[in-house]
């Protein structure tokens, strides 16, 4: 692993609100071909980390390098440009346009004219989206309009994928299919997955970061991160795992 | 779920939708030769104000834009042309250069407002003041200091005597009355037709995706400021034209065209019409405009107060508009007779 390429790297990355810290001082690598699960309490500030390292947010402290430049300061088109696709947390797509809008717009991003076209038929395909395609995204589902989403991540193809909670809110033959397609994407994409879900991420870990408190408390593989009694302590022991 | 908007707007029209083209095409081609002058002056002025309300409402049916001002760009290329023609002595290049110049005034001002990321509300009452600027400096100007080339601003008076426009392939004399009609309801319907294909095209779907989501479209990699800024641009280019046109309809340009009671107008047509079609706002248009006539007609003193009272109605009640607001009643006159067909 240590002789892959990073991809993503920040250092003493920091964003407060107010007094609040919500990510505190952060150094995270993650390197090519990577599937890294991220999990923390509510309110561990993983999801502003998301939002920090995809250009939503800007941090007050640090710095971030995504694919080797300084992307510190940079907006998020310039980071989405770089290959970087994120779900949020919070289903966020185009409740007025219809699903194959919806997936022409993230795919016309990278493809042009009947290729766009290709990738959208091949992206639905690929999620099962075929049969709703002309439905409005704001009349479905709460777990077909994430998976409208994970499609619009993917069908442009980035090399880095960041999943806020994919499984949130699905049931769990579709929980057990969003843990097979994370596995595919893996074949040629980095990703981080941020999840409460522990049985999901038993599926899916390789290396596991845990978040308390804005900071990265431990890092490690699946089982030494379960067996830890300060992971049991501030996370797992409430979550009853 | 009703949504406000229409999702279909990035496909192709339809058949029947050429077809209602063709038709307002034949009827606009006859109209003059069955209708007296004074008919024909109302329906210019109609036409030109139509293209102003789909300034705007494109503006902000489709790009998300709410903009008061774009009186701005209506009342910058009445008098772009007006100085232009006066000192040129021709009309074809003014013509022209009136409807680009305040497009190059709308890169600069939409440059500082969406790339300085201010907010929606201050972009609105920015263009507003913009405007109300414009109108009090345009007023400030009836000194004999205020020539441009051999053109003197005349201030509160306007300028009169503005010259028609000569097209060389018709003759050497300027439009006539019959002529500004086709000429501005030519322009209508191909200003229609042609944002309509826009909302077909890469730049016109992206636009679409900015209003509904802005932050997924940057999050895909769209610069939102880039397209917002071209979509302002487009806008004032219509704005421009039909400044430029009311101009050369009425020979005469005046600080009036900035003013509040005008911006005010143009918002009134394109609420009452509906910004989520592209058709509401020159329907609009018309509605109100025919509405005003007749109260001024009919011995209404305070036409105003009754517009006013309209707008407020319609804000209230109608939010989406008259034609939405029609175009759902008759689709659900249609399923309540569709359900009832069902149950026999
Ligand atoms: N826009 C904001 N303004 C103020 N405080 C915020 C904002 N966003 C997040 N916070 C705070 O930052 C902290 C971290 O929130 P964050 O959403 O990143 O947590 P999380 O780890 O994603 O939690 P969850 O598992 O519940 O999604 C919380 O205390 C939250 O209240
Ligand atoms: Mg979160």
């Amino acid at each position: 692993m240590t002789g892959l390429a990073v991809m993503l790297q920040t250092t003493q990355l920091e964003k407060r609100f107010g007094g609040v810290r919500a990510v505190a001082g952060v150094d995270f690598t993650l390197r090519e071909g990577e599937l890294r699960c991220l999990i923390g309490p509510n309110g561990a500030g993983k999801s502003t980390f998301f939002r920090l390292l995809t250009g939503q947010m800007k941090p007050t402290a640090g710095a971030l390098m995504i694919c080797g430049q300084d992307v510190t300061r940079a907006r998020a088109n310039e980071i989405a440009a770089l290959g970087v696709g994120i779900k949020n947390q919070i289903p966020d797509v185009m409740n007025g346009l219809s699903v194959s809008e919806n997936l022409w717009l993230a795919a016309s991003q990278r493809f042009r004219g009947a290729q766009a076209r290709r990738a959208v038929e091949k992206v639905a395909e690929r999620l099962f989206l075929t049969g709703i395609l002309n439905r409005l995204v704001g009349e479905l589902a709460h777990g077909q309009r994430q998976w409208v989403e994970i499609a619009m991540v993917i069908v442009g193809e980035p090399k880095i994928v960041l999943l806020d909670e994919p499984a949130a809110g699905m049931s769990d033959e579709e929980t057990a299919r969003t843990a097979e397609l994370i596995r595919e994407i893996n074949k040629d994409t980095t990703i981080i997955v941020v999840e409460h879900d522990m049985p999901f991420i038993r599926q899916i870990a390789q290396t596991v970061t845990v978040f308390h408190q804005g900071r990265i408390l431990l890092e490690g593989l699946f089982d030494a991160v379960v067996a830890d009694p300060t992971v049991r302590e501030v996370y797992l022991g409430r979550a009853g795992v | 779920m009703a949504t406000e908007f229409a999702s279909d707007a990035a496909k192709q029209p339809k058949l029947w939708w050429w077809g209602a083209v063709a038709a307002a095409a034949v009827i606009l081609g006859i109209v003059p030769t069955m209708t007296d002058i004074s008919l024909q002056l109302d329906l210019s002025i109609l036409f030109v104000f139509m293209l102003l309300a789909m300034s705007m409402g494109f503006l902000w049916g489709y790009a998300g834009i709410l903009s008061f001002g774009q009186t701005i760009f209506f009342g910058l290329g009445g008098y772009a042309y007006t100085i232009l023609a006066m000192n040129m002595g021709t009309t074809g290049l003014p013509f022209l250069m009136a409807v680009l110049l305040p497009v190059v005034f709308a890169a600069v001002l939409g440059y500082f407002m969406i790339y300085g990321q201010i907010s929606d509300i201050y972009l609105s009452v920015i263009t507003l003041v913009v405007t109300l600027i414009f109108e009090k400096s345009m007023r400030s100007t009836s000194g004999p200091e205020y020539v441009i080339g051999t053109v003197r601003l005349n201030g509160q008076n306007g300028i009169p005597g503005v010259p028609g426009l000569v097209l060389p392939w018709i003759g050497d004399a300027p439009l006539s009355i019959a002529g500004v009609f086709y000429l501005s309801g030519g322009l209508v319907l191909c200003v229609y037709v042609g944002l309509r294909m826009i909302l077909t095209t890469r730049f016109g779907r992206v636009i679409v995706g900015i209003r509904e989501n802005e932050r997924r479209m940057e999050l895909l990699g769209y610069d939102a400021r880039w397209y917002k800024l071209l979509a302002f641009m487009l806008a004032a280019l219509i704005a421009s034209l039909s400044g430029v046109l009311y101009a050369i309809w009425g020979n005469f340009v005046a600080p009036e065209m900035f003013n509040l009671n005008q911006a005010a107008q143009v918002v009134i047509w394109v609420i009452v019409g509906g910004r989520s079609t592209l058709i509401g706002p020159v329907v609009g248009t018309g509605v109100i405009q025919y509405l005003s006539n007749w109260l001024g007609t009919v011995g209404v003193g305070q036409v105003t107060v009754v517009l006013g009272a309209i707008l407020m109605i319609f804000v209230l009640v109608f939010p989406r508009g008259l034609l939405p607001t029609l175009g759902a009643a008759i689709a659900a006159l249609w399923s309540a007779k569709d359900r009832k067909g069902r149950g026999k």
